[in-house]
């Protein structure tokens, strides 16, 4: 199938692809379009102007800034996310993440600021960056605001952000633990996930806060706060029993969806087993650090 | 020799598909082409009240559209039964039915007017499942059932009237009650099977062109003489006025054997007289036909040695909303699930019914690995209730060489104890690398429908290049690729010497079909006989010309040796027709009179397999990894040794699809999986690492040069032999496919 007839603009500034959408939001930012021509093509989504933003130069960037703070470009894609020194350096698992992200076709062309936008539940990037506790910049007609990633994806497919907003940075401190992801799927996308992300005490045997986030069982990526709040302060080799307490308690508290992916209490059980394999990972690399 | 030298040798074909030149039908512009789009009934089963198409019509380039009551008049068709309308009329079956086809100017056109056409629906009550369509209070799907005999099968179907199952068979040997009376252990379960899409890469394509009492086809057809007969009885058209050219095939694997889109393609054009072509989508493929599920119980009656006395099967089997070849489906899976074993006394009986879903359709080895699915499983279960190791309990009661699984049915032309050995063997040349021994065996010995019927030409021209043609499919198999070796090998000429015509029914030699593993076989053996005729010709046309014995002559690359010299085709056909000009035609016939008659009894041969899986499962999750796989084959005679592995390999991976991921969902009757986005099959990082394939040669096959059938027996046993390792190292047995991690987790949790 073919979409249906649509304009294609590619203008070369922030400011001139946020007018170009335009206000009543006819238009559509595009980039990779793994995503948006799949839903165009199944006649899902419907639109009759495309603001192609690969032209904007500046939004491929990665970088570690003076804030040490890490920031990546919305259209870089997930292949150059998997490679980028920066990330590999700083947060590897992120780079394993994207190197793993759906199949080699959407990694090539398809874009982290892309999958964020299209706001699909079954998807890994958005539970790493909240766990990261990522920040995503929106450039609007009325200028810029940040958004937090725990806050972008309002439930299924859909975002805080306006037709007319183009997400153009996510913006993340630079790790100080280990950053863990995993996921388990049986098919084209995860059925859960599971990303956890610790700072570490100075001497580096203390968890002086932990972030965990669970995706794909509800319509946005869930904070397991049981967990971060056990953990929080106290010796990396005492994680396992004090995550093992309270884990029934704090699973039960996820919002869980029974969908093709599996019953809720299956995805539950996974969550947890996910979680304790991130555990005994972070452990060992804290071990190591 | 090069790299593109090497590919070619192995198969003319790959070149021109790996750099984008073969053609596909979508790859056709026919002059004068419109396309159509078909809209699609959203309900399950429904009486159709209005539908209005205006508001499509006035769309601008939209030429017209059509619905059913434009070609009530020509009736319903079928390949078994005659229940299928060219397009829905009062009533739709399933969601998917074709209920209008708009055709533009532009598939664009067409696509954008369909969401135009307006169709109101009045719903009926519904029968989405076995259970629901055989209960006693089951809404008819169809009212009356008209049987074709003979038609494309041997035989027909055997429906049961005012009721929704359009066909039973039935099989009985011996006594069985009496054998269970005298039976040691006696020992039944209950399996299921869902149904599965063919999830070929091309999706099905047509264009038709009508034009007064003549129609030319473009298909994407395995079975291109049956779409001929179908159009003809349908149409009045002489088949001599009907033309079908099968360009290549991206897969096919029965999804497009017997007769799918054509007739509605056909009828698209004869409503706007021109060109029309429909080219559907992967997700409007999988609407359109797919893999029978099942229901089996099956039960085996042992003596205290652990021989099988009696072993008795009924099998459901879901045939969607139409019939199609369902009936067939469900013969064969009552034959599939008998062997290879001795089985005194058996009482088969296999049921196909209408259901409202997606119509069933064949699928590589029909019914077979719904059947083996069950029997393989089964056999374990004995195994293990009876405390004997299940190959030794195998063992025990395979089928020699030579003997009879069923008296009406060719003697076992293979030794199955081979092949469960040779698979065996394959691991055991390995270092384990665990302890845990999770291994599971399955084997199968099915009875391909081969239908000894096939026709082929040869034409030897004067530079010694050779032309054949075939009404065999090139469908991504090799079928062209064997055919023109069979010929090369037969006429002692290179095999770059050979042009193997793609199909077209105006030129090609009646053939039944490319399906039931029969192709090198049947039209292998048509082409070799139609190669010595060739042969016969140039050889007498030397003895007559140069006036020499016969015996004398041979043929040898280039041309005929007398023994003294060697004429060229040129000097050959110079001399004897007196220009430099001229071919021999030579013709070669296959029919169940052939070879003495050595055709006649079925199967032709046995197709057989076994299969040994290793498995490694993630307790916590369920997730099957399957390490190491190796498969085996009794095939005969290997013509192409690459193509032959080649497709036992991706046999032995559809049937991993079938073990662990794929099953095309209704929920009601409603399709929620039927796209390529949500429905899984394996990918290559799924494939087994360590995967052996082990084809068996003793050149004992009907076919040239003692080749056998093969292709579709690496499928059977991969389910069941992964199964078993789950039973026999996990202690869980999974009775419903796919095995998912989440089915496997909960048979673990229950284990627990």
């Amino acid at each position: 199938m073919l979409p249906s007839p649509f304009a294609f603009e590619r203008p070369s500034t922030i400011a001139d692809a946020v007018s170009a959408v335009g206000e009543s939001g006819d238009g559509m930012f595009y980039s990779g379009g793994t995503e948006l021509l799949l839903a165009m093509k199944l006649r899902v989504i419907h639109t009759d102007r495309l603001i192609d933003i690969k032209g904007i130069p500046g939004l491929d960037r990665i970088v570690l800034n003076d804030a040490n703070d890490i920031e990546i470009g919305a259209r870089c894609t997930h292949n150059k996310i998997a490679s980028d020194p920066v990330i590999r350096e700083h947060v590897l698992a992120l780079s394993s993440l994207c190197a793993n992200v759906a199949n080699v076709r959407v990694r090539s062309v398809g874009t982290i600021g892309g999958n964020l936008c299209f706001g699909e539940p079954h998807a890994d990037p958005p539970t790493m960056l909240a766990a990261l506790d990522a920040r995503l910049v929106l450039n609007g007609p009325g200028g810029t605001r940040v958004v937090h990633a725990d806050d972008f994806i309002r439930s299924e497919l859909e975002t805080v952000r306006e037709p007319d907003e183009l997400l153009t940075v996510i913006v993340f401190p630079r790790p100080t633990g280990p950053v863990t992801y995993r996921r388990f799927k049986h098919g084209e996308r995860p059925s859960v996930n599971v990303a956890m992300a610790w700072s570490l005490a100075a001497g580096g045997r203390t968890i002086r806060s932990a972030r965990v986030r669970v995706g794909a069982l509800g319509s946005r990526p869930q904070p397991l706060k049981a967990i971060e709040d056990v953990i929080q302060g106290i010796s990396v080799s005492e994680v396992r029993p004090a995550i093992e307490a309270v884990l029934p308690t704090a699973l039960g508290e996820l919002e869980v969806n029974e969908d093709r992916h599996g019953g809720a209490d299956y995805k539950r059980h996974l969550a947890g087993v996910l979680l304790l394999r991130n555990a005994e990972e972070a452990i060992a690399a804290a071990g190591n650090a | 020799m090069s790299a593109t030298d090497n590919m070619s040798s192995v198969r003319p074909d790959l070149i021109e598909k790996v750099t984008g030149r073969a053609e596909y039908v979508t790859d056709l512009t026919i002059p004068g082409m419109l396309h159509g789009f078909v809209v699609r009934s959203p309900a399950i089963h429904a009486r159709i009240v209005t539908i209005d198409t205006s508001a499509a019509r006035s769309m601008d380039g939209v030429l017209d559209v059509l619905i059913g009551e434009d070609v009530a008049s020509f009736g319903c068709w079928g390949v078994v039964l005659k229940d299928r309308p060219i397009l829905a009329t009062d009533r739709v079956r399933y969601v998917g039915e074709p209920v209008a086809v708009v055709i533009a100017e532009t598939i664009e056109i067409a696509q954008n007017a369909a969401e135009l056409v307006d169709v109101e629906y009045d719903e009926l009550p519904r029968a989405t499942t076995i259970h629901e369509a055989i209960a006693e209070d089951a809404p008819l799907i169809h009212e009356r059932h008209e049987n074709l005999e003979d038609f494309y099968f041997k035989g027909g179907a055997r429906p049961t009237q005012n009721s929704n199952i359009f066909h039973t068979y039935r099989n009985n040997v011996g006594d069985v009650d009496a054998a269970e009376a005298a039976a040691a252990y006696i020992h039944e379960d209950r399996f299921t099977f869902p149904a599965i899409s063919h999830f070929a890469m091309e999706p099905h394509a047509v264009i038709a062109d009508f034009q007064g009492d003549s129609l030319t086809v473009w298909a994407g057809a395995q079975t291109p003489t049956a779409v001929q007969k179908v159009l003809s009885r349908l149409y009045g058209l002489q088949l001599a006025k009907i033309r079908v050219i099968v360009p290549f095939v991206g897969g096919g694997f029965g999804g497009k054997a017997s007769v799918k889109i054509e007739p509605l393609v056909a009828a698209a054009s004869w409503k706007v007289q021109r060109p029309v072509r429909i080219a559907q989508s992967m997700a409007e493929s999988m609407l359109t036909c797919r893999r029978l599920g099942a229901d089996i119980t099956i039960r085996t009656a042992v003596d205290a040695k652990g021989r099988i006395l009696a072993k008795s099967a009924k099998l459901l089997l879901d045939g969607g909303a139409y019939s199609d070849t369902g009936s067939a489906v469900a013969t064969k899976s009552a034959n599939r699930i008998m062997g290879p074993y001795v089985v005194p006394n058996l009482r088969l009986e296999a049921c196909a019914v209408y259901t409202n879903t997606v119509p069933g359709a064949a699928f590589r080895s029909i019914g077979g690995p719904q059947a083996v699915w069950a029997k393989e499983s089964h056999m374990d279960n004995v195994a293990a209730a009876i405390g004997m190791d299940p190959a030794e309990f195998r063992l025990l009661n395979l089928v020699s060489r030579g003997e009879r699984i069923r008296p009406d049915l060719r003697p076992l032309d293979m030794d199955m104890s081979d092949l469960m050995g040779r698979v065996t063997r394959s691991f055991a040349s390995e270092v384990q690398a665990s302890n845990r021994q999770a291994r599971g065996l399955a084997v199968a010995a099915t009875d391909p429908a081969n239908t000894p019927i096939s026709n082929a030409i040869i034409r030897l021209k004067i530079d010694g290049s050779i032309l054949v043609s075939v009404s065999s499919i090139e469908v991504g198999q090799g079928a062209h690729a064997t055919m023109g070796r069979i010929a090369a090998q037969t006429l002692k000429q290179p095999t770059s010497a050979v042009t193997v015509l793609r199909t077209d029914t105006a030129v090609a030699p009646y053939d039944w079909g490319t399906g039931a593993s029969r192709s090198t076989v049947v039209v292998g053996l048509s082409v070799e006989s139609a190669a010595l005729d060739a042969a016969d010709q140039i050889l007498e046309m030397v003895a007559d010309v140069w006036e020499l014995p016969r015996e004398n002559l041979s043929l040898v690359e280039g041309g005929v040796s007398t023994g003294s010299e060697v004429l060229t085709f040129h000097q050959i056909f110079h001399r004897a027709l007196g220009v430099d000009s001229g071919e021999v035609i030579g013709r070669g016939a296959i029919t169940p009179r052939s070879k003495k008659g050595a055709l006649v009894e079925s199967p032709l041969f046995w197709e057989t397999s076994a299969g040994l899986a290793e498995i490694v499962v993630d307790e916590d999750t369920g997730e099957i990894h399957v390490p190491r796989y190796a498969s085996a084959a009794d095939v005969g005679r290997v013509i192409n040794r690459i193509a032959a592995e080649g497709q036992d390999e991706g046999a032995a991976i559809m049937g991993l699809g079938h073990a662990l991921y794929e099953v095309l969902e209704f929920e009601d009757g409603q399709p929620i999986n039927a796209t390529p986005i949500d429905y899984s099959i394996p990918r290559i990082s799924d494939v087994p690492p360590v995967l052996d394939t082990i084809l068996v040669e003793n050149g004992d096959g009907p076919g040239p040069g003692g080749a056998k059938g093969m292709g579709e027996g690496a499928i059977l046993p991969v389910a069941p032999a992964i199964a078993n390792a789950l039973f026999s190292t996990y202690g869980i047995r999974i009775t419903d496919l796919p095995m998912t991690p989440e089915k496997v987790w909960r048979a673990l949790q229950k284990r627990n």
